[in-house]
């Protein structure tokens, strides 16, 4: 028996490229939290009880199981389909100008406001958790299944969403964050302007056809009428963050780019990558051989392709970069 | 000033949820926290998935293993000491709860049909299920049961012909005998 012969040539590399995940079909969590049982509340083995202490443990054991399904069950909204759970973390947070209790629902179409001294948590359904800073106000637009939205008027959230991509959306008067499964800080100003800092995985940042894909530890500035700007790494020099804000926002032109380009360092290549396509034409080969010397493109990405915006190309490069390959793999 | 904007930033990942910190995380459902038990699953629910439905060939009998696996891995979260990546662990948990059912059918078939070898009379499954759309997941759900666990557990999974053999409470021999039958197949199906 050719039992341990080598896996035929043509067999091997089809198999290399099957997927390493399948999402199923539906939801299997239900079920799943349905059948956890919760932390074993009886005594240890070594102490022996009997009699009324013990059926006094049990009856403790067996109350405290349904005092914590019951609050898990409030916490986690079981009104998801059109409002979510919302908590207060601090001061007197304001649900449509009413003083919200310890806990309550929050409606599609409600604002929560947090004054300088308050702070609210909220489920996001069953698919994240956030949290509004003081001086924030905050819309519940959608609680679909497919379509969590929200809008951040002014303030600051901190969201940790752990749902598949794109189910999580926080409008903003300047551009949608996007979640793409990710823990992030969201700030927008009075004037309507915003700042993403991406603590942990991705978000995209999109406004009409204007995009922007930021990766953990880099941050983005929005502002109205213009979307998202470049992103850029939390480590920048202030000099670079300026120069892209200049070129982003100000009309810095040419000279905001040519200081981008002096200042970006091994850092900055997924900034540089953003530059690939929004430079003006006539500079984008100065952006390529910037790019190519801190990050040689990948085989099958050429300078030709780049210039022309080949968006194979330049998610290869992407993936190089590692604002898609991150994500494969642990 | 920006005519052209970056390519679509879609993100292809067998991960659809990136974890925080999946070891503090683990930490707290290990004290017994469902609540941070829940991004665990939705972070390696795919690739659990994948494995048991490749196995099984089947959507339900895919999804009752994943749950089983899921329970599982929160009944055994306390032996988890983090010598081994969580995922590995339970991936593991995942093979396991498989082979466990087949364990289970396999005793039963000898006991009714008495024979050995019960698996070897089994003919190819008609239709895969809905989900595997490529040409040679078709092809691997169609194998035969047998002959299917041996080439994903051997050819995707990494086992030895030894470990299946003793997970399957089968021969080497015959181990070795499914993984040529599912590779002739597959080449076949792929002509």
């Amino acid at each position: 028996m050719n039992d341990d012969t080598e896996l035929p040539e043509k067999l091997a590399l089809q198999l290399r490229h099957l997927p390493s995940a399948i999402p199923p079909e539906r939801d299997l969590w239900p079920e799943i939290r349905d059948r956890l049982e919760v932390p074993d509340l009886r005594p240890s083995r070594s102490v022996p009880l009997r009699g009324f202490w013990r059926y006094s443990l049990l009856a403790a054991a067996a109350a405290g199981v349904v005092g914590l399904s019951l609050v898990w069950r409030s916490f986690r909204g079981s009104d998801t389909a059109t409002g979510w759970a919302v908590a207060v973390v601090s001061g007197s947070p304001q649900l449509d100008r009413q003083r919200l209790a310890d806990q309550g629902t929050w409606r599609r179409g409600q604002w929560l406001e947090t004054d300088s001294d308050s702070r609210a948590r909220l489920a996001v359904g069953t698919i994240g958790e956030v949290n509004l800073e003081p001086n924030s106000r905050l819309r519940l637009l959608g609680t679909a299944a497919q379509d969590h939205r929200l809008r951040l008027e002014r303030g600051t959230l901190r969201a940790f969403i752990w749902a598949p991509p794109r189910l999580f959306f926080v409008e903003t008067p300047s551009a949608t964050a996007v979640d793409l499964g990710c823990a992030y800080t969201l700030s927008v100003d009075d004037a309507g302007g915003g700042t993403l800092h991406v603590t942990s995985g991705y978000v995209a940042l999109e406004s009409g056809a204007r995009r922007a894909l930021i990766p953990a530890g880099l941050l983005c500035l929005t502002r109205p009428g213009k979307g998202p700007g470049t992103p850029f790494s939390q480590d920048a020099a202030p000099e670079l963050r300026a120069a892209l804000e200049r070129f982003d926002f100000t009309a810095g032109g040419e000279v905001a780019l040519e200081a981008v380009l002096r200042l970006a360092g091994s850092g900055d290549v997924v900034t540089l990558w953003h530059l690939l396509t929004r430079a003006p034409a006539p500079r984008r080969a100065d952006v390529f051989e910037r790019l190519a010397r801190l990050h040689a493109p990948p085989a099958g990405v050429t300078r030709e392709g780049i210039l022309a915006a080949d968006r194979a190309m330049l998610k290869l490069w992407a993936a190089e970069l590692g604002l898609f390959g991150a994500l494969s793999e642990e | 000033m920006h005519a052209v904007d970056p390519a679509e930033p879609r993100v292809d990942s067998p991960f659809p949820v990136l974890l925080h910190d999946e070891t503090e995380l683990v930490r707290r459902a290990q004290a017994g926290d469902v609540a941070a038990f829940e991004p665990l699953y939705r972070h390696h629910v795919p690739r659990v998935y994948a494995v048991c439905l490749r196995l099984v060939a089947d959507v339900r009998r895919a999804e009752e293993m994943t749950q089983t696996a899921f329970v599982q891995a929160w009944k055994s979260l306390h032996r988890f000491r983090g010598e081994s990546a969580f995922s590995t662990w339970l991936h593991r948990l995942a093979v396991n709860a498989v082979l466990m059912e087949f364990r289970s059918l396999h005793r039963r078939e000898a006991h009714v049909m008495g024979v050995a070898e019960p698996g070897t009379l089994e003919t190819p499954t008609d239709s895969p299920p809905p989900g595997l759309r490529l040409d040679l997941e078709r092809a691997i759900a169609r194998l035969p049961a047998q002959a299917r666990l041996v080439f994903v557990l051997h050819d995707m999974e990494g086992y030895t012909h030894e470990e299946i053999a003793k997970q399957m409470e089968l021969q080497p021999g015959t181990t070795k005998a499914h993984l040529h039958r599912a590779r002739q197949l597959l080449q076949e199906a792929l002509r």
